[in-house]
């Protein structure tokens, strides 16, 4: 995974100044190509701001972002990725076929084939102008911008939030099925967390500008552990899972205490441990800010090297 | 007949889809001078750049028909305007509210243009988010900048410049008629030669540079009329004066004048002494108005003016302003939509 081409996405002490505040800060995490990420996080969290920056309509205030080693400042990325923003823009007054056309004229690598079969494949007329079309309908013809430019990275923010679920089911399933025979990598923002459950095998989780959690799904879920046992202690928390191991989010109901926990080593059979899902995780997470930061060594990019990225 | 390719591409695309698959990048067989990005900023602004080129040619072909009439009339009774005036009264009968309704169409250009083409021209972008759309494809910023600017001003400085020449082909043999021979104020310095392209260029730059500040359609268009207004009486009122030199003619108090040259245009009149100091036209106009200009020493009458010779002078000077001040706006739209995110 030496190859620079293997990591599609690259951020770097990478944050965003608003007059407000930091919408986004000091974010440092890698994505090895050809996964299917999601970009979880509470409104606000910072989601848009990322995307933004990746797709060069938000210029970074700190920090520097590759996408495939390509820095986002070099024109050159926009061959590289696809976005779709969350209202899928689109000229209402283009027809779908001069929306295609608006794709192959402006991209080199432009599939004109395969943006047809998507368009064709939901019935789409060709000649219907996109003012016309219902929010499905004008989807698919953005998946099919998106797609035809032959990106290695999509990038999508909320993709389905307005979808009714048919055309949500069906739009996840064209995704999967053109991400999958493309090998693109994907990475999408979404608050959907049980769909993204069922799509994605990667998560980056933002919350209030920073990066909270960042891996593989297989490898952060069963790092958690759900148990029950005896309340005790000042807090309510047991010295004994302090001690060994993280707590992320504990709640004490009368004499029971239950809390998510990334165990340190093993655990005493006073506890009983269940599983946890993936959203049960995330809601952890985003419930509790002070919780540690979770990043999987795959997805961690080193101080050493983020040193050596300013130098 | 983009309509019809446009249809006919479609429809043959649908076609091969039904037999074999369709061929991936097939370049359109018409229309191939609009290719890349001039196709999308054109297809974009279709509806108005047509609607402009076909103005401009049915407004160039009236001017034509209605320099045939106006020749007619100066080849029977000639072009100079006689003493007793018969010549103009008579022009002014036949042909005044042809030409003030032609200079009227022709000094409202500017703020047309930059009203309904320049003011949503990124504005309707940020509107509608699109502008996300054309600066995520593969073409960098600054192109795409470029191309969606200049395009369009290109189309307006075309068809400016087509009806400027039309009507100033039809102006110019009867100049010393229309509006009484007065070219500065009748609209004719604004509606000939250089003039209208500047003006309309400087106008869509500033509805431009307003898009992209309000983010709105809407209220961009609203700023935009605010501003040409603003903007079209600043021009008549303190710039137009100011881009020549007056001239001044002097004849006795009491004597009989003036007499200025053939199609020039008077400004002001003044009351001077012998030397040449100047005083108001209402000098010594009450009581014993003898013994004041006695006193103090007038005994001549001024009349500043504009003389014909002056006005393309004039017209270039001011279009050369406008034009610098076009490329200074253009050029901060450039650096802002370039620099600052969208």
């Amino acid at each position: 995974m030496s190859e620079p081409n293997s990591w599609a996405v690259e951020a770097r002490g990478l944050g965003k100044k608003y007059r407000r505040g930091w919408a986004l800060e000091d974010c440092s995490f890698r994505l090895p190509a050809g996964h299917i990420c999601a970009l979880v996080g509470p409104n606000g969290a910072g989601k848009s701001t990322f995307l933004g920056t990746a797709t060069r309509l938000v210029q970074p205030t700190t920090g520097s972002l590759k996408l495939f080693g390509v820095p986002v400042g070099d024109p050159a990325v926009l061959e590289r990725f696809a976005f779709l923003a969350q209202d899928k823009p689109l000229y209402p007054r283009f027809t779908v076929a001069e929306i295609l056309r608006l794709g192959r004229e402006l991209n080199p690598r432009w599939d004109q084939a395969l943006a047809e079969r998507i368009v064709r494949s939901g019935n789409v007329p060709f000649t219907a102008r996109i003012g016309t079309l219902s929010g499905g309908q004008r989807t698919r013809v953005a998946f099919a911008l998106a797609f035809g430019k032959r990106p290695e990275l999509l990038l999508l923010d909320e993709p389905m939030s307005d979808l009714d679920p048919l055309a949500r089911h069906e739009l996840s399933g064209l995704l999967m099925a053109e991400a999958a025979e493309h090998g693109t990598t994907v990475l999408m923002s979404s608050h959907m967390l049980s769909e993204m459950e069922d799509m994605c095998d990667y998560l980056v989780v933002l919350a209030e500008g920073r990066l909270r959690m960042a891996g593989q799904t297989e490898e952060l879920v069963p790092a958690h552990m759900l148990v029950t046992g005896v309340a005790g202690g000042d807090s309510g928390v047991p010295d004994e899972l302090l001690r060994q191991h993280t707590v992320v989010e504990s709640r004490v109901t009368g004499r029971q205490f239950s809390a998510l926990i990334r165990p340190g080593g093993p655990l005493s059979d006073s506890w009983e441990a269940l599983v946890p899902s993936m959203e049960e995780v995330l809601l952890a997470y985003l419930r509790s800010p002070e919780a540690p930061v979770l990043i999987t060594d795959e997805a961690r990019i080193d101080s050493d090297a983020t040193k050596e990225a300013a130098a | 007949m983009s309509r019809n390719s446009t249809a006919g591409r479609a429809g043959t695309t649908t076609a091969a889809a039904d037999s074999a698959p369709a061929p991936a990048g097939t370049p359109a067989p018409r229309r191939a001078l609009l290719r890349g990005l001039p196709w999308v900023v054109w297809r974009r602004h279709r509806t108005l750049l047509r609607i402009g080129l076909l103005v401009t040619l049915a407004s160039c072909a009236l001017f034509a028909y209605q320099r045939i009439g106006v020749l007619d009339f100066l080849h029977g009774k000639g072009s100079a305007p006689g003493g007793d005036g018969r010549l103009l009264d008579e022009f002014q009968s036949s042909f005044t509210p042809m030409f003030n309704r032609d200079l009227q169409f022709m000094e409202s250009l500017p703020l047309l243009v930059g009203v309904f083409l320049g003011a949503p021209l990124i504005a309707g972008e940020r509107e509608h988010n699109t502008i996300r759309l054309v600066t995520t494809q593969s073409v960098s910023r600054g192109r795409w900048i470029a191309v969606a600017l200049g395009l369009p001003l290109a189309v307006a400085a075309v068809c400016t410049a087509l009806l400027s020449a039309a009507f100033t082909w039809l102006w110019s043999p009867a100049h010393d008629l229309v509006g009484g021979g007065d070219w500065l104020q009748s609209g004719a310095f604004d509606s000939t030669g250089p003039v209208p392209v500047a003006k309309t260029l400087f106008l869509a730059a500033c509805g431009i540079a307003l898009g992209l500040l309000a983010k709105r359609v809407v209220p961009a268009m609203a700023a935009t009329a605010v501003f040409g207004f603003a903007f079209s009486v600043v021009w008549s009122e303190r710039v137009r004066e100011r881009l020549g030199t007056l001239r001044s003619l002097s004849y006795p108090y009491d004597g009989d004048g003036p007499h200025l040259p053939p199609g020039s245009v008077r400004i002001d009149d003044w009351v001077s002494t012998a030397d040449g100091r100047l005083y108001g036209y209402g000098t010594c106009v009450n009581g014993d108005t003898a013994a004041c200009r006695a006193k103090l020493g007038i005994v001549n009458r001024v009349t500043q003016y504009f003389d014909y010779g002056q006005m393309p002078g004039m017209q270039w000077l001011g279009a050369g302003i406008l034009l610098a001040l076009t490329a200074a706006v253009l050029a901060l739209v450039v650096w802002r939509t370039h620099r600052r995110p969208l």
